[in-house]
């Protein structure tokens, strides 16, 4: 328990050190000290302003987005059992793009604005994610004991969510360069403070779900008639932790399009430094996919600034080979 | 050898189909005037310099991919492989544009040899990774290892984009796939390559046939079973990669070709492999056509038509196949 806390401690410190550095790097270099003065609103004018409204919308988006898909991907990876579901692989990701820009195409006026107001937008996410992830699900339900099967139908609506989006795109109003690749690749350039406030307030009322949720979490790890034996009603745990693994990839990709492999990683990277225990498995995965994304971020800045590279791109360069490895590991029970 | 000649007045019919549609539709009369006459008229020249390029495109980049699909599915005993999938068209889009925008190369015959290389690459990668030259990799394993290939291909292909400023509209319209505005002088060195491949494997339809079943079978029956699914994959990726350079990367044209070849019960892949190529053109010619409406009056891009298509498809063998 000891180790787990002291572990935590340094990974909450590891994500301040990724965030600070992240906020301190652009065009002009702020230290450390300025960036933590600024903050706290004690900083020279010049510096707030490019703390404030320059550099930590785009930072506090990443790390939240990170964060997001993380848990959502740890939640996934417990309430279906399959240690490679995330929810770019389930198709949940580009299904909540579908929604985002199902939203755009219909609530636009000629001039681009929206005729509603854009809180409405991680709804229709939610709305696009649930409709995909119900279909996998359903499609791979059947098959229960193959898991490699109920990725495939993942893989194959994600497909098809893909074509929808750029059918879309060409369609719809919205369609402008630095759209499509927030819609095709994940990205966190174009932030801006309300989209955090958002996604903020998608994980600020998750929260409370997610602290009922882990007790019960650590039964689901049973087999089923034993997680039922302890007196866990099993459907409606796994319902819920489905549910809300939804919500918060929802909520990342509404305002950061699908950065890819976060949801994968980030919670076996928790495992391996937690173990299994949801509670701090949940935190650390957080943790780690914040920083993940944030750091990610941070690389694109600085290998190719002023040019902007998607970050999902980074992710995938560095999730993608994980992946495969996860998937053909030799004398592996699971697939 | 009953069902070739239906099949090629389809894609006959298919193909001057899609001469008279498009944003204005155009009357026979003018098509035959555009196709025989030098007449200035501007719907003449639309037949003439847009729809005609395209459909040559589409018959001979559909009839590759056609028979690259069938050619992976035998080689790999995989029924839901397929060259846009397992990433060879991925391996051979970043093959092309790493040539374009890193190494300036400007000959065409060149981006074709390099888009070959690529889609090789991607299928040695896949292989190396997954197993799959011993037939140890279950057939959904190594889809999913490709679709992961495919993943990391294009976050390559998007990184070198984006860096390219220059290029960058060029490649993310080529990229983007399909046989509209492409030039049509591809097709020169495109088509050799092409007619070779598939020559090589129609002559060698037996092997084949031989790999398409086990493993102890095909080596009993005296064949080296791994240099023959190399050789066969090899030309598999040379005609997808060939298909990618002219074309752009267009996925599901491999799947649904060979499967719709299949449906019409003949036997052995002598006679499998005409079919797979004209059930590609007559799908390439297709999804062509449809492309012009879906999203009137702009221009749907190809691959996106292709995919509303293919993934019912795919899900429907997904869902019918025994599990791995």
């Amino acid at each position: 328990m000891n180790v787990t806390v002291t572990r935590l401690g340094l990974l909450g410190m590891l994500l301040m050190a990724v965030l600070v550095t992240g906020i301190g790097t652009g065009s002009s270099f702020l230290g450390p000290d300025r960036v933590m003065a600024a903050l706290l609103g004690t900083g020279e004018r010049m510096d707030m302003v490019i703390v404030w409204t320059l550099r930590l919308p785009r930072v506090a988006l990443a790390a939240l987005a990170g964060a997001a898909l993380a848990l959502s991907g740890a939640l996934l990876q417990r309430a279906t059992r399959n240690p490679l579901a995330a929810p770019s692989v389930l198709g949940i990701t580009d299904g909540a793009a579908v929604g985002v820009l199902m939203f755009l195409t219909i609530f636009s006026d000629a001039a681009n604005h929206l005729t509603v107001p854009v809180a409405w937008q991680p709804a229709f996410a939610g709305l696009g994610a649930t409709s995909f992830a119900l279909l996998v699900l359903l499609l791979g339900g059947k098959h229960r004991a193959d898991p490699l099967r109920l990725l495939l139908y993942g893989v194959a609506l994600a497909a098809l969510a893909k074509a929808i989006v750029v059918l879309l795109l060409i369609v719809g109003p919205v369609y402008r360069a630095s759209q499509a690749l927030i819609w095709l690749a994940g990205s966190v350039q174009a932030a801006q403070s309300r989209d955090v406030v958002l996604l903020g307030s998608v994980l600020g009322l998750s929260l409370p779900v997610l602290i009922l949720l882990a007790r019960p979490l650590d039964q689901l790890r049973l087999d089923p008639d034993s997680a039922f034996a302890t007196g866990l009603p099993v459907a409606a745990v796994r319902g819920a932790a489905l549910a809300l693994a939804v919500v918060l990839a929802a909520g990342a990709v509404s305002v950061a399009g699908g950065i890819g492999f976060v949801g994968l990683l980030a919670p076996h990277a928790a495992r391996l430094l937690f173990g299994s225990r949801a509670a701090p498995q949940l935190i650390g995965a957080a943790l780690l996919g914040a920083a993940m994304t944030t750091g990610a971020d941070l690389l694109v800045r600085l290998a190719f600034q002023p040019l902007e590279v998607p970050v999902g791109a980074v992710t995938a360069a560095l999730g993608a080979p994980f992946f495969l490895w996860l998937l053909n590991r030799r004398g592996d029970p699971h697939a | 050898m009953r069902h070739v000649l239906p099949l090629s007045l389809l894609v006959a019919a298919l193909a001057v189909l899609s001469l008279h549609l498009g944003l204005r539709p155009t009357g026979p009369a003018t098509v035959w005037r555009a196709l025989w006459g030098e007449g200035q008229d501007p719907a003449e020249l639309i037949v003439r310099g847009l729809r005609l390029p395209r459909m040559a495109l589409a018959l001979g980049v559909g009839a590759a991919l056609g028979v690259a699909g069938l050619l992976t599915q035998a080689a790999l005993r995989n029924p839901v492989a397929e060259p846009g999938l397992i990433g060879v068209n991925a391996g051979a889009g970043f093959a092309v544009v790493l040539a374009l925008s890193v190494w300036q190369v400007g000959n065409l015959g060149l981006l074709i040899l390099c888009a070959a290389f690529g889609a090789l690459a991607a299928t040695a990668l896949l292989f190396g990774i997954a197993g799959g030259g011993r037939g140890s990799a279950g057939p959904l394993r190594l889809l999913l290892s490709g679709v992961t290939v495919a993943a990391l291909l294009s976050a390559g292909t998007q990184v070198v984009i984006i860096l390219d400023e220059k290029a960058m509209e060029d490649l993310l319209f080529w990229l983007s796939g399909g046989f509209a505005d492409r030039p049509v002088a591809a097709l020169g060195p495109a088509l050799p390559v092409m007619i070779g491949a598939a020559g090589i494997a129609w002559f060698y339809a037996a092997v084949l046939d031989v790999l398409a079943a086990d493993d102890e079978t095909a080596q009993a029956l005296g064949l080296p079973v791994v240099t023959a699914r190399i050789a066969m994959l090899g030309l598999a990726a040379l005609l997808a990669g060939t298909a990618v350079a002219v074309a752009g990367p267009v996925a599901f044209i491999g799947l649904g070709a060979p499967h719709l070849a299949r449906a019409m019960r003949v036997m052995g892949h002598a006679r499998l492999l005409p079919l797979a190529a004209l059930w590609g053109a007559a799908l390439a010619l297709a999804a062509d056509i449809l492309a012009r409406y879906l999203i009137w009056p702009g221009e749907a891009p190809l691959s996106a038509v292709t995919a509303l298509a293919g993934v019912p498809l795919l899900l429907a063998l997904l869902h019918r196949r025994a599990p791995a």
